[in-house]
């Protein structure tokens, strides 16, 4: 299944990245560690390397960086499942290892490209029965937040979530929680 | 607490510099194996990151934006730019903003011009997202999903066609090495059988000939062994002239002409500095208006001649007529002599 074809282009492909993954796993070097991890997550964007990847087991490989004190594994990794999780069988794999908890996570981290890669990979984990979990009112409001902040990239990403994964009542609803909560507090939002 | 937002038409907004927009340093405690053909720093891509809008920095201000656009045209459609006068700019140099019609476009673009010399200056060319709106970024994310998940039902389809036949499947599905995935968004799924594109071509997308632009499905032959991508994962920059080694139809041929003739006829408008200043001194002395082209066709010519582009010999007719043809129409175009300063003139922007 490995071979697509009848060129050795299949094999020596899965071998280097299962040379990559061995490396990973034996290094004590955090420095060389990153660096594959970035190798991986790269080579996760290109959809032929998806089926190796996942034999491979890199999609728990990524799913494990996400509790890294490391901040750049933590990037990193969140970048490989958000390459990796739009290729459905790639997407069960990571719904199926308590995905939706682990990426939520990283959606308060102080790195801007590991909340855009977990807003992407949120959406791309979206399914008739994730849909409940993925748009608890508690990640709507994260996402409504984000619509107000001032990157541009942020406000951008959180709005096509709102629009895209969820409907208006639902949203208008998670508004309303928030404005109750923060008004108990005594913090208006503000009004546009 | 949050700031007001300001979604006015995204691209007129006062740039800040943002922490993608950086070079960063190059690794370069990768193991031999893993080391790629150019040194690259740790950066992982993702879909977030990628855009039809580039920003590209570095270019000497001496007027020579005409020729920057016609240079990012030869990777596809462009539709708006404009000098970035408010981003932080090295002293002599300028920084546009580019906006290309096809995210492969902007991806070959900025591999290809990235770190490339152009007029005695260094480009940096990276991808501004923060300058999309809400719609581009959602189709961008929309083309992406298509694409990969007709990538995985042709994989599942392989898989079943195998199990089912018990034989090598046909010569013309994809090997692995294949990096078109990652440059085409929009391919159709029956058609990848039938094409045989050169490694080269969908860094063009299409031949820079004022033809609607087309998406070329590219399939390595089976006889190539590199893998398309880097030990890195990241596309290797392969505007060099590495397609020598390809094999390919006539049509790839026909890119692979285009590229040459465009490659080569922009690699001689890469003057040295020095030759290149001497000369728009000359004409400055010598004429009213600085010109923004290199041509030097009208006037006596001091000094060290241009090189003369080498005739390309190609082996069909019908491709040497196209060599020709974007020979002078590229030579039409820099010889044009009413070209204005740039930061004199007011653009008409396109809408789109």
């Amino acid at each position: 299944m490995m071979w697509r074809s009848g060129s050795s282009g299949g094999s020596d492909r899965f071998e280097y990245l299962q040379t990559l993954v061995t490396e990973f796993q034996d290094t004590d070097s955090d420095e060389a560690k990153e660096q594959v991890l970035a190798n991986l997550a790269n080579f996760a964007y290109d959809p032929k390397n998806v089926e190796y990847l996942r034999e491979l087991q890199v999609t728990d490989l990524f799913l494990d960086m996400l509790t890294e004190e490391n901040e750049n594994f933590v990037e990193f990794g969140m970048g490989g499942l958000c390459n990796l999780s739009m290729d459905p069988e790639c997407r069960d794999v990571v719904l199926q290892s308590d995905g939706i908890r682990l990426v939520t996570n990283c959606l308060s981290s102080r790195r801007e490209e590991t909340v855009l890669s977990a807003i992407t990979t949120l959406m791309n984990l979206l399914t008739p029965v994730s849909r409940s979990q993925i748009t608890d009112p508690a990640i709507l409001q994260c996402m409504l937040r984000f619509s107000l902040s001032e990157s541009p990239r942020l406000r951008n990403l959180a709005t096509v979530f709102l629009q895209d994964s969820c409907s208006e009542e639902q949203v208008a609803q998670a508004q309303q929680q928030m404005e109750g909560q923060q008004m108990a507090v005594g913090i208006p939002l503000p009004k546009d | 607490m949050a700031a007001p937002v300001n979604n006015s038409s995204g691209c007129w907004r006062v740039p800040e510099v943002y922490k993608h927009h950086e070079q960063r340093r190059v690794c370069i405690s990768r193991p031999k194996y893993r080391e790629g053909r150019k040194a690259k720093a740790v950066k992982v891509y993702t879909i977030n990151l990628e855009s039809r809008y580039l920003m590209v920095q570095g270019v000497p201000a001496i007027g020579v934006m005409t020729e920057l656009i016609q240079l990012c045209a030869l990777y596809g459609a462009v539709e708006e730019y404009r000098p970035l006068d408010e981003y932080p700019a090295e002293e002599f140099t300028e920084v546009y903003l580019v906006k290309f019609q096809k995210l492969t476009s902007a991806r070959a673009a900025k591999r290809c011009m990235d770190e490339k010399s152009f007029y005695g200056g260094v480009l940096h060319v990276c991808y501004v997202p923060e300058y999309e709106t809400v719609e581009d970024t959602r189709l961008k994310l929309q083309d992406r999903r298509s694409y990969v998940i007709r990538a995985a039902q042709k994989r599942v389809r392989e898989r079943e066609q195998k199990e089912d036949t018990q034989e090598e499947p046909s010569s013309s599905e994809t090997t692995t090495m294949s990096d078109d995935n990652i440059l085409t968004h929009k391919q159709t799924s029956g058609n990848d059988n039938t094409r045989e594109t050169s490694n080269v071509s969908h860094y063009l997308g299409f031949p820079p000939l004022p033809l609607p632009p087309q998406e070329h499905h590219y399939h390595r032959p089976k006889s190539q062994h590199l893998p398309t991508e880097d030990k890195m994962g990241t596309l290797h920059n392969t505007c060099a002239g590495t397609f020598e080694q390809r094999e390919g139809s006539s049509r790839s041929k026909q890119t692979l002409s285009s590229r040459q003739a465009a490659h080569q006829a922009a690699a001689v408008r890469f003057l040295p500095r020095t030759t290149h200043l001497e000369k728009r001194k000359r004409k400055m002395e010598e004429a009213e208006e600085p010109s923004s082209t290199v041509s030097g066709q009208n006037e006596p010519l001091i000094g060290p001649k241009l090189p003369e582009p080498s005739k390309l010999e190609m082996e069909d007719e019908s491709l040497n007529t196209t060599v020709s043809l974007i020979r002078t129409t590229m030579k039409q175009v820099t010889s044009s002599p009413d070209i204005k300063p740039v930061e004199k003139k007011v653009k008409p922007r396109r809408r789109i």
